[in-house]
């Protein structure tokens, strides 16, 4: 199966992959970080690889003031500057293309293969790697069919909200127990995809782990950061993409 | 006069020697000394771990329940000694000069947190000191399984207690 792939222009120098921002109203610090970093940066373009948002219950929350329609507006004004990708994540699979549209994102699918300068990098959230969460890719499997989420999203956006939280306070026991499945992504499953698409280096987030891991055969594993403005000392950062090669970039 | 010493116990795990720099940060020296003496990390946690990142620790009890801790001191950062992999640090919160009794090791090269300016983004965070033994213990507390827990993330899922802090004679 072949990997959907954007062909870089080439006017563009650098790209920049960010994900895990896991922005949510009470987290203002981050919030704040991610706002400067998308007013400031000189990357030519800005792949948003996954769970930019804590969770998202459906468009229609942008709709309304409020966090979501305060977000919108920081990604409309940074992709009226240079183009704006974005990957769903394992919190942010129901982001649509009416969302994606008002803030002028793409959505793009995961993985994709982004060609630059010469090099093709495979970008992903990740989750879909991690193998030894059986439960979890179930989830994820009812999740991602459009019957699901047509019936989730008729439902009251209220409603939504509960659910979400309830949903999300479910992981978090979940992931308290002592039985739970400490999933990283697999090896063999991330070399499989490298060299379905041709490539050396897999980048993603999911896990917020960051390391590089070699996988052998000359091949790679970038696993990006997640983002924590608040905490002393912060983290933000990014991993720049140049024909210099990955660069992580420590935001202050 | 050499530098003083501190040796953190590691339950399981094994030594972690630090060594201070008494002439760079001599008030974050005395400041973690004290602690140390009073017995303030004997059974706290290493809560906050990111592999590529830093280890932090001596604020928290097993089980994430927060050490009060003495006055906020003075912020060294503008000492000259960088943010370097297996060199430690004091945490703080916001404000530059707010740091008590929670430090860091670097288990990277962190360049972003050096002191540049005395302005509340750029001051940084103040080293007072390097690993000099036990940098494999350092290498397995990075390497543990982390988790979320309360309002913390990157919490080991298997606590990593400083089992005694002891100045070295």
């Amino acid at each position: 199966m072949a990997f959907p792939e954007i062909v870089a222009p080439p006017a563009w120098r650098t790209v920049d992959l960010i994900s895990d921002l896991h922005l949510q109203p009470s987290e203002p610090a981050t919030v704040e970080a991610w706002q400067g970093y998308l007013d400031t940066t000189p990357a030519d373009a800005v792949f948003i690889l996954g769970d930019l948002f804590e969770v998202w219950v459906g468009d229609d929350a942008a709709a309304l003031p409020g966090f979501e329609a305060r977000c919108a507006e920081v990604l409309r004004a940074a992709s009226a500057r240079r183009p704006l990708f974005f990957m769903h994540g394992n919190r942010d699979f129901l982001v649509g293309a009416d969302f994606a549209a008002r803030c002028g994102m793409t959505l793009v699918a995961d993985p994709t293969v982004l060609l630059l300068h010469g090099e093709r990098w495979l970008l992903s959230h990740g989750d879909a790697l991690c193998l030894e969460d059986k439960d979890y890719l179930r989830f994820r499997a009812q999740v991602r069919t459009p019957e699901w989420q047509q019936a989730l999203l008729a439902r009251p956006l209220e409603e939504r909200r509960t659910l979400a939280r309830s949903v999300r306070a479910q992981s978090e026991d979940r992931k308290r127990s002592p039985d739970m499945v400490w999933a990283d992504v697999d090896a063999d499953a991330a070399r499989d995809w490298l060299r379905q698409a041709g490539a050396t280096s897999l980048v993603h987030g999911h896990t917020h782990r960051p390391a590089v891991h070699d996988l052998g055969d000359g091949m790679r594993r970038i696993v990006l950061s997640d983002w924590d403005a608040a905490a002393h000392p912060p983290r933000a950062q990014l991993l720049c993409l140049s024909s210099a090669g990955a660069q992580r970039v420590d935001l202050r | 006069m050499s530098n003083p010493q501190v040796e953190l116990h590691i339950k399981d795990k094994g030594i972690i020697t630090l060594e201070l720099d008494e002439a760079k940060a001599p008030k974050t020296v005395a400041n973690f000394l004290e602690y140390v003496t009073k017995g303030h990390y004997d059974n706290t946690v290493f809560h906050r771990v990111i592999p590529g990142f830093m280890v932090q620790g001596g604020g928290f009890e097993p089980g994430m329940s927060q050490k009060p801790t003495g006055a906020e001191i003075q912020n060294e950062a503008n000492n000259g000694l960088k943010n370097d992999n297996y060199t430690v640090a004091m945490a703080r919160t916001n404000a530059p000069h707010s740091a008590t009794a929670q430090f860091f090791i670097n288990v990277a090269d962190n360049g972003f947190l050096n002191h540049t300016a005395p302005s509340a983004q750029g001051w940084g965070y103040a080293v007072f000191g390097k690993v000099v033994g036990g940098k494999e213990v350092v290498d397995g507390i990075k390497a543990v399984k982390t988790g979320r827990k309360g309002f913390h993330d990157d919490v080991p899922l298997e606590d990593v207690v400083i089992e005694k802090a002891v100045v070295k004679a």
